[in-house]
């Protein structure tokens, strides 16, 4: 028999508890039975990305995180980084660079770029390759991605100076 | 980075889809929706001996099994052969075909009883590359051929009865005889070119509601019309009564144009008769459809100024188990290897070929990356030969604006020149030293299989909003911002009053499809047609009801002016009808007869591409890397800057993949590398820190504005771009694609 165990976490800030199978993915817990669907499932194998959530701040795969894993921790998707209107500065550049195509990486890219503006809030032009190098788009080329955060590390520091 | 005004001017699919609300096939739910899980075949080529779903079938939550029995008496389906079954009967033909499909409650119930369905296999002789399939003692993958004429593209296939070829296409002009005897050097080459996959982030996913004698499917479908015509045939069912909806699709490249996996979740639910989905993994999609690989001969005769006097190709085409649209990628591969050149004698000949491997497929420029790889790899090998400048041999060779470069197709409408001139330019304006010898320039002329069918619906309603209706799909291209944009600016209301619906066969007009950078001239002009119609009955109404002379009035933002005043929709509905109520609906076509006849010459337009690349090779490794890339295409017009640009860089990145890094491998016919772990397709880490998109503008296109048609000329140059750098700076002449360290490293050691 399938073996359940009863989770406690903090989902976008609101508290879950929740019984889970002990097999059942991240992923699945968040989508299909949570129904929070902006979180894309692609490659299924942690190469890609589209499925990046935070957890504790940090960005995993929650195609290959067990859900029993986040037991007693905070896990942020894209519904949590989206104010109630509009949108936070990272989707706005995002959107406004033309960052996106398609769109079926780019919750995974908001919630990278989150963590990464997060850890390192002025980022060099080397710093966005290598953090994003996890995230794959197969749209855009990257360059307008690349430019989207680029725009976001130096708003900051003009903000910095004000 | 161009300027951007503000919030309010971009497209609002973005919207969607940075807040993770836009919703794809695998978002949405059907009541009573059961799953569904593939059992794909482990042999290349074999007589299924017996099938045992029984054990599966008993497992709880397993509801039912589909196999190739319970579907064979519908038949075979395809849009230019009609060569493949619904799921295999009798036989597979490649690794990864459907056999059965376990259907379930939940996916992974689907997915545990999968494993359990028992399928005998007896290995048949077996053809998995070009060679195998063309020798003479082969076994033949399909018996015997059926072709459907004008059922996808005008034409159809030539296929030759049996043997593994399934279309030949030839195109002779003048005496390529003649002129080889007169030439002063003759060169020729030979060029490989592999199996790709598509990769879009999002896999095939479909979800197929079979009702009786109704069917709803919601499908990532680049060519929904195609969808709904091929299940409507196959199921014996109205077209009328089978509905296609399309949400948000992540990614197609070509890949989910045509039909792919519709017909056999249509069958799944059709046996159950409850909604049953499909969504795909990335590797299985890998095992769904591909590019096709290409093995090309190419010969050219110069006179002795350098001249081109003729030029020969033969190109094979390896189009995988089933024929799909490989029969027109064929084709165009041989209308793709001749320009941009004025080339007075040619003898063209391509055939698309069925291997035991993944079935070929349309796939961003049809043929277009394998003729150009060759053509234009091929052109620096004659111009060194010959000892002239790769440029000066092109320049001296193009074709002029108003040239016809094969007597069948349009006349160019462009000037290559200014586009070599462009990423010429774009080197010199950078200041930085560089390696000037490791540069390599590439150019292309590809002419678009743009079929000039397409219908709009624009109705404007009272309060001044305008409903939009196309069957083009948004599959990230922008093409519903830009129908907004051209009924917008043709009505003369603000962008904000305008919606464009979710593809959805029920509701919009008959269209050819997405694809063939065809939308934003094909359907923008039916959508500014339609609009153009629903003006047309406004100002009548106006014109009538207030016994104005029509010439006096005109549209303005949330009205009509009579020249004295505006009278609002609202009035003019209002007064019209009676009550405060209504609306116009404007319809507009494009046919081959539109505009007396001037769209119906192919191609509608010319996708035209140039690309610069500077590169460093590690010559310890073999590894390439591309310092520098200068990408330039002329779109006529540009609708939206940011949205050319990525379509531009996108290709171009895409581009690079295929020269560096990718190929769907195949040993023997077993797929080695079909997992998203196992194949590399480009990262952020791998552009180019330098890289320039020129988008030449001279308002000369067909389409709204000016506008032509773009997205995949940007494709072409990359890989030849970056091997004419390698052969000019190193001495080295890559003829096997993509460019990996170890053929790198190879061909350097060969070399000292």
């Amino acid at each position: 028999m399938t073996h359940v165990l009863p989770i406690s976490f903090s989902l976008n800030g609101q508290a879950i508890a929740i019984d889970v199978p002990a097999h059942t993915l991240l992923i699945d817990l968040i989508r299909d039975r949570l129904g929070l669907k902006g979180t894309k499932r692609s490659c299924d194998m942690e190469v890609c990305g589209a499925c990046t959530v935070l957890l504790d701040g940090e960005p995993i795969s929650s195609c290959t995180t067990l859900a029993v894993d986040v037991d007693q921790r905070e896990v942020t998707t894209i519904e949590g980084v989206t104010p109630p209107e509009g949108l936070s500065r990272i989707q706005k550049a995002f959107v406004l660079h033309g960052g996106l195509q398609c769109g079926f990486c780019t919750p995974g890219f908001i919630m990278a770029v989150t963590a990464l503006l997060k850890a390192t809030p002025h980022p060099t032009d080397e710093e966005i390759r290598h953090y994003l190098h996890g995230n794959l788009c197969r749209c855009t080329g990257y360059t307008k991605i690349f430019e989207a955060v680029r725009s976001l590390a130096a708003e900051q520091v003009s903000e910095d100076a004000a | 980075m161009s300027a951007i005004d503000s919030m309010s001017s971009v497209r609002p699919d973005l919207i969607e889809k940075v807040t993770g609300r836009a919703e794809y096939v695998t978002d949405l739910t059907v009541p009573g929706m059961l799953h569904g899980f593939v059992v794909r075949s482990p042999a290349i080529h074999a007589r299924i001996a017996s099938i045992d779903s029984s054990v599966a079938r008993a497992m709880d939550g397993v509801v039912d099994v589909l196999i190739g029995e319970d579907v064979a008496s519908f038949g075979n389906w395809g849009v230019v052969l009609k060569d493949r079954p619904i799921i295999a009967t009798d036989r597979v033909r490649y690794v990864g075909e459907p056999v059965a499909v376990v259907i379930a409650e939940t996916i992974d119930i689907a997915e545990n009883a999968a494993e359990l369905v028992d399928v005998g296999y007896d290995d048949l002789p077996r053809a998995t590359t070009i060679q195998e399939a063309l020798a003479e003692e082969a076994p033949l993958i399909h018996e015997r051929h059926e072709n459907l004429e004008d059922f996808y593209f005008k034409g159809g296939a030539r296929p030759t009865q049996n043997s593994n070829i399934f279309h030949t296409y030839r195109n002779n002009v003048g005496d390529v005889d003649a002129a080889e005897a007169a030439a002063a050097y003759i060169h020729e080459d030979r060029f490989t070119f592999p199996a790709i996959s598509h990769f879009a982030m999002e896999p095939h996913a479909v979800i197929a509601d079979f009702q009786r004698d109704s069917l709803t499917v919601w499908a990532g479908a680049q060519t929904p019309t195609a969808v709904q015509k091929v299940l409507s045939r196959l199921f014996g069912l109205q077209l009328a009564k089978v509905r296609v909806i399309v949400p948000f699709v992540g990614g197609g490249f070509g890949g989910k144009a045509s039909v792919k996996i519709e017909p056999l979740v249509a069958a799944a639910s059709w046996k159950v008769q409850r909604p049953v989905r499909i969504a795909q993994s990335i590797a299985e999609s890998m095992l769904t459809c591909r590019r096709l690989g290409a093995d090309i001969t190419i010969r050219t005769a110069v006179d002795a100024n350098g001249r081109i006097l003729a030029k020969s190709a033969k190109l094979l085409l390896d189009g995988g188990a089933y024929s799909d649209t490989g029969s027109a990628v064929a084709t165009k591969s041989a209308n793709r290897v001749i320009g941009p050149y004025a080339v007075p004698n040619l003898r063209l000949e391509a055939s698309a070929v069925y291997t035991n491997t993944v079935p070929g497929a349309a796939f961003r420029s049809i043929g277009g990356p394998q003729a150009v790889w060759a053509k234009e790899s091929h052109m620096d090998n004659v111009a060194a030969a010959i000892g002239m400048d790769p440029s000066e041999f092109r320049l001296r060779n193009l074709a002029s604006r108003g040239e016809r470069i094969r007597p069948d197709l349009r006349a160019l409408d462009m000037d290559m020149s200014e586009l070599m001139g462009r990423v010429t330019q774009s080197f010199a304006s950078e200041v930085k030293a560089s390696n000037r010898q490791a540069r390599g320039l590439a150019v292309a002329a590809t002419d678009p299989a743009n079929t000039p069918i397409g219908n709009a619906i624009v109705r404007l309603k009272i309060d001044g909003s305008i409903l939009v209706s196309v069957s083009s799909i948004e599959v990230g291209q922008g093409a519903h911002a830009t129908m907004a944009r051209i009924a917008s600016q043709t009505l003369k209301q603000p962008a904000s009053a305008v919606t464009v619906l979710r593809t959805d066969t029920a509701v919009a007009p008959y269209d050819w499809g997405t694809g063939a950078s065809r939308s934003t001239v094909v359907v923008g002009l039916s959508v500014e047609n339609a609009a153009l119609d629903a003006a047309d009955q406004i100002l009548e109404m106006v014109a009538d009801v207030w016994e104005l002379p029509r010439e006096n009035l005109s549209l303005v933002e949330g009205g009509v002016t009579t020249g004295s005043e505006v009278l609002t929709f609202h009035q003019i509905f209002h007064r019209t009808l009676g009550v405060d109520s209504g609306e116009v609906i404007g319809r507009g076509a494009i046919t081959p007869r539109s505009k007396k006849g001037a769209l119906a010459e192919s191609p509608l337009f010319w996708e035209t591409s140039a690309g610069l690349a500077e590169i460093i090779v590690d010559e310890d490794t073999g590894e390439i890397h591309v310092t520098r890339y200068a990408s330039a295409a002329d779109v006529g017009r540009v609708i939206n800057r940011v949205a050319a640009e990525g379509q531009d860089e996108g290709a171009a990145i895409m581009g690079l993949g295929h020269a560096l890094y990718e190929v769907l491998e195949f040993e023997d016919g077993q797929p080695v590398n079909a997992t998203p772990i196992d194949y590399s397709i480009p990262r952020i880490s791998d552009v180019p820190p330098v890289f320039d998109t020129i988008l030449v503008e001279n308002g000369d296109g067909p389409g709204p504005g000016g506008a032509k048609g773009m997205g995949e000329g940007a494709i072409l140059p990359v890989a030849p771009a970056i091997a004419n750098a390698l052969f000019s700076a190193y001495g080295i002449r890559i003829t096997e694609l993509p460019m990996t360290p170890e053929k790198v490293w190879r061909a350097l050691q060969k070399r000292n």
